[in-house]
């Protein structure tokens, strides 16, 4: 794996450049982020620990609910505003983890930057689709 | 299980062969080849053989894998002993590195039956038969088991491993340290720096031109706990960014290895700490 010298949108270490080793592992230097993205990671993991075990828990309960009960349920306030929390935390919690996982494995930044934002839009879209869809089963 | 020390033995069989197979997608130059099976030892009864990675890249020839057999009534106890044998007494043109013998320098790191460790220290009697020796693996080969350690080094002296201070030196002495601040560094300063850390992590394996690696954010994290030091907020500022140090993904690789019994994912995971008590 000789990978130390792979390209960049810049071309600033070509392969076969002579340009020091030093160079080539200052890179672009630090980005001064990161650490805002782990903990947020861990705070909506954290958050998902009792949010899914009462989902799981509260399908259980209602397994044999019909419709009807099923939506008196889900318009009850608490839990209506608790499937909001639910989906956004679940959603922001694998975009997060969808990002680290690009930011390993796809190595042409191209396309790790068009993967990225896939992953950003994809994952907003569903949140709000979580959220629409359950605020719409609580209000009719 | 949580690994803390290289000391633990892991309750589950790990795959031998380390880190993929000879021929899984690698190019057909790059394929590792059968090599040569040297001669048995005359009149030998405790005979070890040792499966060694052979390479010269000048020669344009792929890697192989020879087979040697050593006579262990004639040769030292440990695998080092047994390289150096090898060298001396069957094929002149094999190449390692190794210095002190006695695990302090670093030098003879390589992956033994499928974990980093060095040769020095490594018993004959403890290792497979045969046994398998590689090079440490994710840097290119200069020659068998030497590995090129450049970048790694670079890493290093990316992140300044030196004292840097504001406050004169005193006029009359040394930069003093009570017992206690001394006491921080241990599990920081016994790093020989062999990088069998860095070699048998997969996020460095995935992002090593970025990731900064095991051992040299052990050595960043052993300047920020040094009490004489006054560059912790440069230092912390040049470590936070998503790849120089959150490519950490708590593997634990780099403590399951350590040869010298240390703990660099525990060290990262105070570094990430830090920053997250400047934030909050």
């Amino acid at each position: 794996m000789s990978d130390w010298n792979r390209e960049d949108p810049l071309d600033r270490n070509p392969p076969g450049g002579r340009a020091s080793p030093l160079r080539r592992a200052i890179g672009l230097g630090s980005s001064g982020s990161g650490a805002h993205h782990w903990w947020l990671q861990r705070v909506t993991a954290v958050a998902l620990v009792p949010l899914s075990i009462w989902l799981v828990a509260s399908l259980i309960a209602h397994a044999r609910d019909g419709q009807q009960d099923l939506l008196a349920w889900l318009g009850r306030p608490a839990v209506a505003v608790t499937m909001a929390a639910l989906w956004v935390i679940l959603f922001w919690h694998m975009k997060l983890g969808l990002r680290v996982i690009v930011e390993d494995y796809v190595h042409a930044d191209r396309m790790k930057f068009a993967i990225l934002i896939v992953v950003d839009l994809v994952s907003l879209a569903l949140m709000a689709i979580g959220v629409f869809t359950n605020l719409y089963l609580a209000l009719h | 299980m949580l690994i803390r020390s290289s000391k633990q033995v892991s309750r589950w069989r790990r795959p031998r062969r380390f880190p993929v197979p000879p021929a899984s997608g690698t190019s057909p130059a790059s394929r590792i080849e059968q090599g040569k099976t040297w001669p048995e030892p005359q009149g030998a009864t405790r005979v070890r053989h040792l499966r060694i990675f052979r390479y010269d890249p000048e020669s344009g020839n792929n890697p192989r894998v020879d087979t040697f057999a050593i006579d262990r009534d004639k040769c030292g106890p440990m695998l080092l002993d047994a390289l150096i044998k090898i060298k001396n007494e069957i094929d002149p043109t094999f190449a390692f590195r190794r210095s002190c013998r006695e695990g302090i320098c670093g030098s003879c790191a390589m992956n033994i039956d499928g974990t980093n460790w060095l040769a020095c220290i490594r018993a004959l009697d403890e290792m497979n038969e045969p046994a398998t020796v590689y090079p440490l693996n994710n840097m290119d080969v200069v020659k068998d088991l030497v590995g090129d350690q450049a970048h790694l080094f670079a890493q290093l002296h990316s992140i300044k491993p030196w004292l840097r201070t504001r406050t004169p030196a005193p006029a009359n002495s040394e930069r003093l340290q009570s017992p206690e601040e001394r006491a921080k560094l241990d599990g920081d300063y016994e790093c020989i720096l062999c990088f069998c850390c860095t070699s048998g992590c997969p996020s460095h394996w995935w992002n090593g031109d970025r990731f900064l690696g095991p051992a040299v954010l052990l050595q960043a994290h052993r300047w920020l706990v040094d009490s004489r030091d006054e560059a912790t907020d440069e230092r912390l500022d040049e470590l936070e960014d998503p790849f120089k140090l959150y490519r950490c993904h708590t593997i634990l690789n780099c403590t399951r290895t350590c040869p010298k019994g240390l703990n660099p994912g525990k060290k990262i995971a105070e570094i990430k700490l830090m920053i997250q008590q400047r934030r909050s």
